[in-house]
């Protein structure tokens, strides 16, 4: 599991960041009109794509695209759908958006990270 | 000689270092730096880019690197010619190989077989020009078994290969069609980044 502290805190950078500018684009895209099921795919699909144009740039060159891309996008999905969900249902403040946005980004890190800590213990031998 | 996949990697040239010398170098130093160490004897480099994986390598070896693009390879002399060893470089397609059966010991690759067209034809040219039972090493990425980061590695595909590599290709599969025997298979970043050690039959 990664634990040196420049790629850890690039991590939760690029995860929180992701997070934010998504539940902020569904915050402002999305809203009480829209049909709840509708938000959830639209902020999925929004959130992916915002999560793979963002994370090929710099953060790509600095912490390496792999590590980057998988849980970005893991947050942009869980980010879009959340937040997607909740707009039609209740009011989502562009503020609140991005704090959801971000909190979930942190824990979709979490959970790649602890995913990454099982998965390396399975070598395979023949 | 493949004149499209030649092409599409000598316009990667220009910006593969910018992409691919610091984040993912620095992420998988420790990793390639013990995977490389197991070289020994006639080794083949298959897929030597811009020789970011030279240093990695173990002195004192005498080591023939291939490369599909010119560009490439012109990137990666510097890199050669700073080998405490010998780094032989030549232009080559894995699909055709200008070697004599059974010419190499060992056979390493470093995120080779995402990009290669034809994984499984490429992975059969390999085994012609091992010895029997010599070992292929591959660094690589892979698709991943496991939701939901198998579908992310499905989505991200036909924009990435529009630039270079398949991120859901099946290569310990490939490698196992191709007639290895899979030896060992070693996790690097959840199952999508991995070492697969392979023998070629007796």
């Amino acid at each position: 599991m990664e634990t040196r502290p420049y790629f850890v805190l690039g991590d939760l950078l690029v995860n929180a960041t992701v997070g934010a500018l998504v539940g902020l684009a569904c915050a402002a895209l999305i809203g009480p009109s829209w049909n709840m099921w509708l938000g959830m795919f639209v902020g999925m699909a929004l959130g992916m794509a915002m999560a793979l144009v963002l994370s090929l740039g710099l953060f790509a060159v600095l912490l390496g695209a792999m590590e980057v891309m998988v849980p970005a996008m893991l947050t942009g999905m869980t980010a879009g759908m959340v937040v997607g969900m909740a707009a039609p249902m209740t009011e989502v403040s562009l503020g609140d958006g991005a704090r959801w946005g971000a909190l979930l980004g942190l824990v979709c890190l979490v959970v790649t990270y602890a995913a990454n800590a099982v998965l390396l213990r399975q070598t395979t031998h023949s | 000689m493949d004149a499209a996949t030649r092409a599409k990697w000598d316009r990667a040239a220009g910006t593969f270092d910018l992409m691919s010398s610091r984040g993912p170098e620095w992420r998988w130093a420790p990793a390639k730096r013990e995977f490389f160490s197991a070289m020994h004897g006639k080794v083949l480099f298959l897929a030597v880019g811009t020789g970011l994986d030279i240093p990695f390598f173990p002195p004192g070896l005498e080591i023939t690197g291939i490369d599909i693009s010119p560009r490439m390879l012109e990137k990666a002399q510097p890199r050669a010619d700073a080998y405490e060893g010998k780094i032989e470089l030549l232009e080559m397609d894995v699909h055709d190989l200008a070697f004599d059966a059974g010419r190499f010991d060992q056979v390493f690759t470093s995120c080779t077989f995402c990009s290669v067209p034809n994984p499984v034809g490429g992975l059969e040219s390999l085994r012609r020009i091992l010895e029997p039972r010599g070992e292929l090493r591959m660094f690589e990425h892979t698709g991943s078994r496991w939701f939901p980061f198998s579908v992310m590695m499905h989505l991200m595909t036909p924009l990435s290969r529009q630039v270079g590599p398949e991120m859901n290709r099946p290569t310990v599969e490939n490698v196992r069609r191709a007639g290895f025997l899979i030896r060992e298979v070693k996790h690097i970043y959840l199952d999508i980044v991995k070492t697969i050690t392979a023998q070629a039959p007796a």
